[in-house]
């Protein structure tokens, strides 16, 4: 998290990059305590696969990256241009119809 | 007294007719139309109380006793249309001074109003007598009395307008004609409930048969049932605008009375849908005519055009409920006939609203009018949202009684039709929102006023009216029942 | 005891607050929702009010514990987007939205399948102007596609109710199930408003385009209405619990790369109701009450969040992920409020969020539903990753984006914070949750174990974003559009339309007639031949109708001498 250097302006708590640091190294700091939680903390447990140490934020962890780097494969597939649906018609006579009543609309960049 | 109501609902406005011409281009003959007009409206309900009172009422014209003479004869169902033709006589009327004032040149005026008054006397004649050959002489009164009206609009393609109507018009009387001259030849009688007793003794005949194709087309033709709703659009698009309010509302619903009346009370339930099977050719010409027409409505630029689309659509509605031929099918099509009146009169006050204020129906005319003319437009809203089938309106109540008696004969096609159709409904009524509500007007026009408040009270007496049976359906439904009992069990 | 319907109240303030202006206006509105709860809030269950209408039985008005329960949510949400509305909201905003708010009491309250049908079109008739107060020519068309889509589901809803109609002889909207037709029907309609998989894109596709008002109450009642419907017709039936987990999983992908930050909250809103599909699907007393607990949770954080994010629309003018970063600096307080909502949503213990989800997780493991249970794991982890981090990470902290705007009103901060303290008193003290929910509850939130796993869950998370945010794994905001399935609908139709109707103009060209002309009538085809030039629509000669006549008589003859 990088500031745009303003000279006049007031330094904003999360413009220095020690604050951020430090709220890295909390959530380090806190991720450990609760991986090692379950040495103490004996979990009620429903199901077998529960019982694996540190499940929970295993799973956690690795169902996020694969969701974030399936969601960028997919992007591949899915994007367009930010006015692909504004570039020509949509496909409604009632939303289109204004403006150009008089019928001989060309059909555009029909694929 | 109430012994005389029958002929004195088509004496009014028969001499109100020639009144209003000898009173010459004064405003005279304006305010002797609309008492006339008022005075038949008044007539229609006592008649429809004393129906729904007291059982059908039958009266001999002149005293003689039919078969011989011509009797009128009343039941629930003439008395619900007879009602339907004089409170749409009467609130056009009502609304109609301004308009006619502005499309209208002042030496024709005279002859306009009594061209309107014979128009409702011949539909409302229509609608009240028992005898065939009646159905015809005032079919053709109100025929050739809407020719004239409809070339009185101030387009030169009025005129062509009305010739093809004239034609078209003309074929259907014929066939109708040849169909009742046909019966007559087999059976002897004109009187319709004679006619009833004594077809199922020839009922197989080449002659019977013939005559029912001829009427079924002939009939078809007068009320516009898609494919032969050709001469529909241009009609109701180019006369004048009070006009189009009245027939769009009046005329081919009046012809889909003439077509129950014959094939439930003449030809019979036995003959026509058992016999013949004639609800296969109706109800799939009325299928696709619901689906291509409402379809047609949304890629119209004229809104009256739109609105003569979706009539064409509505029709449909009408004859797909009567060709289930059964008790809700029948409720369903008579109400929404009663239903369809108010609101498409209403939608086409609107529009001469529109027109007497900006000079056009164009849609682009219609730009930015929810603005310039916000109590209108909000009425073309509700009356749009009755189209649509919306609930708390009538047009739902009509939609429920079709879908219920499409799942009760198991049409599905039917349904899945009838929902589809709402759907482009949606989007033709969108349409003209979209240009009034969400449109600017030209920068260049004139500044627009609301309509004057003479048009906007009748038109909003038929849109409250759509509101006020679209919630309590007791009244409608009630009349629109009983006379599909009536029908049903085979009287007259 | 009272037993007005607070619908009315709602349509009677709406009609009020059409006719003033200025201030008057606002704060006449502002009253509505407080003077129908003085009422409201005294009904009692057990309440029925009848009515015979063309020939049924309806029930208008039927007031029991499930629906009190949305009754109240109904008023808190109204006031609060009321309240946010105090300075961002004009005439036509404030009145749709009462008008709105009062067709989702009219369907809560509805007991028979007649009246939840007018309130569902209701719904969407009244909400779709809040869409088009944007005034832009995206908004409008969003609008339409919206409004066309929920009369569909309307449509829908009235076929399956005259099939069960006539399958079950009643129109009592009491449990209905998936086995005859007509409840397939109406579980259809209750779909698409619930935005079940493949159904869900009219919600992506229109919230955002909405004014930040109209979000505000958008988010609130449409799809609540349809977890309440579920609720109660279709409680226990298996393949919910299957569609549910569909939903609860697939739109965080789609979260993830979007950039709209109103959008991210439209797919993850997709997520949540997962939870509560899942619920109830499940249809133990735990599963439905944890169901309806979160859709009244969820009204609050998503309220919190669709608020926030309608702040920095109001100020900075769009919510482009992209070209946000570092309003914190500006808007402290809305930041705070969106990190509370985050929390929530995310099931921070102590948030509101976590005495509900946990109980619908919980009923799964009951119910041995492993791999549901592990999806709904992995949505949980994916909601924080994308609603609690994303959308106050890229919003209000990440990397400055040199805005410097002014903090949000102080009307919208009311809202957000009211909110956000009732998030967090839930979350504190779910027992006064707990006591309004609809079935018996047996549940104990705060146990060791479940806030130990829910933290474990949520902290390594947080890691891994950290991690492929430091390593520059994680895919960048981008402007762009992301394909979803409302492309087909609004691409790929209109193309096979267009291509049909390219096709039907060659074969017409070389003579082989009219009838493929009727298959093209989509789009330009449809113009083509139904337009004013099109041969449905101009003026035909009058010699051919006349040979029509003959065709049709000629039909006729054949069918009568056939017979």
């Amino acid at each position: 998290m990088m500031s745009e250097n303003r000279p006049n302006e007031k330094q904003y708590w999360f413009d220095q990059p020690k604050n951020v640091k430090l709220i890295l190294r909390g959530l380090y700091v806190t991720c450990a305590g609760l991986f090692l939680a379950d040495f103490f903390y004996h979990r009620h447990v429903d199901e077998p696969m529960e019982k694996i140490f540190g499940f929970y934020g295993i799973y956690g962890f690795v169902s996020c990256v694969i969701l974030v780097l399936a969601a960028k494969e997919m992007r591949k597939l899915l994007i367009r241009k930010d006015d692909y649906y504004d570039s020509a018609e949509d496909g409604m006579p009632g939303g289109n119809a204004g403006g150009n009543p008089g019928g001989s609309k060309s059909g555009g960049d029909a694929p | 007294m109430i012994a005389e109501h029958p002929v004195i609902q088509i004496l009014i406005p028969l001499l109100g007719a020639p009144l209003c011409v000898l009173t010459g281009r004064g405003v005279l003959a304006y305010w002797l139309a609309l008492a006339c007009s008022l005075a038949s409206l008044f007539v229609a309900t006592r008649l429809l109380a004393t129906v729904m009172a007291t059982g059908p009422i039958v009266y001999e014209l002149g005293g003689w006793a039919a078969p011989w003479g011509i009797e009128y004869r009343i039941g629930p169902l003439n008395s619900f249309v007879l009602l339907l033709v004089a409170l749409l006589g009467a609130m056009v009327m009502l609304a109609a001074k301004k308009s006619v004032e502005s499309e209208i040149p002042g030496d024709r005026r005279h002859f306009f109003y009594a061209a309107m008054l014979l128009c409702q006397t011949g539909l409302l004649g229509i609608t009240i007598t028992g005898d065939a050959f009646n159905v015809f002489v005032f079919l053709e009164i109100a025929a050739l009395s809407s020719y004239v009206l409809i070339a009185m609009g101030h387009q030169r393609r009025a005129l062509y307008a009305s010739y093809q109507y004239l034609i078209m018009g003309t074929i259907g009387s014929t066939f109708i004609l040849i169909s009742i001259g046909l019966l007559y030849q087999m059976t002897g009688t004109l009187n319709m409930a004679d006619l009833a007793a004594r077809l199922p003794a020839v009922g197989d005949t080449r002659t019977v048969l013939v005559s029912f194709a001829f009427f079924m087309v002939g009939v078809s033709l007068k009320m516009a049932l898609f494919p032969l709703h050709m001469w529909l659009p241009n009609a109701y698009t180019y006369a004048p605008s009070i006009v189009s309010a009245f027939l769009a509302s009046t005329a081919t619903k009046v012809a889909v009375y003439v077509m129950i009346r014959f094939l439930f009370s003449i030809y019979g339930p036995a003959f026509a849908f058992d016999r013949i099977g004639v609800s296969q050719i109706l109800g799939s010409l009325a299928l696709v005519g619901i689906v291509i027409m409402s379809a047609a409505a949304i890629f119209q630029n004229n809104v009256k055009r739109l609105l003569a689309y979706s009539s064409v659509a509505q029709i449909g509605y009408i004859v797909l409920g009567i060709s289930f031929a059964s008790e809700n099918g029948l409720t369903g099509g008579i109400v929404h006939l009663f239903n369809h009146g108010l609101m498409k009169g209403a939608l086409f006050l609107v529009v001469a609203a529109v027109v007497y204020r900006v000079g056009s129906s164009d849609l682009n005319a219609f730009r930015g009018l929810g603005r310039a003319m916000p109590v209108t437009m909000f009425l073309f809203v509700l009356g749009g949202l009755g189209m649509i089938g919306v609930p708390l309106t009538v047009g739902f109540i009509s939609k429920w009684y079709l879908i219920l008696a499409a799942i009760e004969t198991g049409h599905w096609l039917a349904v899945a039709l009838v929902l589809l159709s709402s759907l482009l409904a949606v989007i033709y009524v969108w349409r003209v929102v979209e240009f009034a509500y969400f449109q600017p007007r030209d920068r260049d026009s004139d500044p627009v006023g609301e309509a004057p408040l003479s048009m906007l009270v009748p038109t909003a007496i038929l849109v409250l009216a759509t509101i006020v049976f679209g919630i309590n359906t007791e009244w409608t439904v009630g009349v629109a029942r009983a006379a599909a009992v009536f029908l049903l069990g085979g009287h007259a | 005891m009272s037993n007005l319907h607070p619908a009315l109240v709602f349509f009677a303030g709406a009609l009020l607050v059409a006719m003033l202006r200025g201030r008057a206006q606002a704060l006449v509105a502002l009253l509505v929702p407080i003077v129908s709860a003085w009422s409201a809030f005294q009904l009692t269950a057990g309440t029925e009010i009848t009515l015979s209408i063309f020939d049924y039985e309806l029930m208008p008005f039927r007031v029991d514990r499930l629906s009190l329960l949305f009754n109240y949510l109904f008023h808190i949400a109204a006031f609060l987007a009321l309240l946010f509305a105090w300075e961002a909201g004009d005439r036509l905003q404030r009145v749709s939205g009462l008008l709105y708010a009062g067709s989702a009491l009219l369907a809560v309250f509805a007991g028979d399948l007649i009246t939840l049908f007018v309130a569902w079109e209701l719904l969407a008739v009244t909400s779709v102007f809040l869409i088009w107060a944007r005034g832009t020519e995206r908004a409008n068309r969003s609008g339409m596609r919206y409004l066309i889509v929920q009369i569909l589901s309307g449509v829908i809803l009235l076929a399956g109710a005259i099939l069960h109609l006539r399958e079950t002889g009643s129109l009592a909207f009491n449990e209905i199930g998936i086995a005859t037709l007509g409840g397939k029907l109406i579980l259809l309609a209750l779909g698409i408003k619930a935005a079940f998989p493949f159904l869900h894109s009219w919600l992506v596709d229109a919230y955002p385009e909405a004014t930040p008002v109209g979000t505000v109450f958008l988010s609130s009642f449409t799809t609540k209405v349809a977890v309440y419907a579920l609720a109660r017709g279709f409680a226990g039936e298996p393949i919910l619990v299957i569609v549910g987990g569909a939903m609860a999983a697939f739109p965080i992908f789609f979260a993830v790369i979007e950039n709209d930050l109103r959008r991210v909250l439209g797919y993850s809103m997709i997520n949540q109701i997962g939870f509560m599909v899942v619920g109830v699907g499940i249809g133990t007393d735990l599963a439905l009450n944890g169901a309806v607990a979160h859709a009244f949770n969820d009204v609050l954080f998503k309220g919190v969040l669709m608020m926030s994010m309608g702040a920095v629309l109001y100020r900075v003018g769009h919510v482009n992920g992209s070209d946000l970063g570092g309003l914190y600096k500006s808007m402290p307080f809305t930041t705070v409020f969106c990190c509370v909502g985050a929390a929530s949503i995310s099931a921070f213990p102590l948030f509101s969020g976590f005495v509900s989800k946990s109980m619908v997780v919980a009923a799964v493991l009951h119910e041995h539903h492993i791999v549901v249970w592990m999806i709904l794991l992995f949505a949980s982890a994916g909601v924080f990753h994308h609603a609690g981090i994303k959308i106050p990470f890229f919003a209000f902290f990440s990397h400055d984006s040199g805005l410097r705007v002014k903090e949000a009103p102080k009307s919208m901060l009311f809202a957000m914070g009211i909110g956000a303290v009732l998030c967090i008193g839930i979350g504190c003290f779910p027992q006064f949750l707990y006591a309004r929910l609809p079935w018996p509850v047996d549940y104990v939130p705060y146990t060791g174990t479940h806030v130990l796993t829910q933290m474990q869950i949520l902290f390594f998370s947080a890691l891994a974003f950290t991690w492929l945010k430091l390593t520059h794994l994680y895919p960048p905001e981008l402007r762009a559009v992301h394909l979803d399935i409302d492309w087909l609908y609004r691409r790929a139709l209109p193309a096979t339309a267009r291509g049909v109707a390219m096709v039907a103009e060659r074969v017409r060209l070389f003579g082989a007639g009219l009838a493929l002309s009727f298959v093209s009538g989509l789009q330009q085809a449809g113009r083509h031949h139904l337009g004013p030039d099109g041969i449905f629509g101009r003026t035909w000669a009058t010699g051919s109708i006349a040979v029509w006549v003959a065709i049709l008589l000629v039909i006729y003859l054949i069918f009568e001498y056939g017979a």
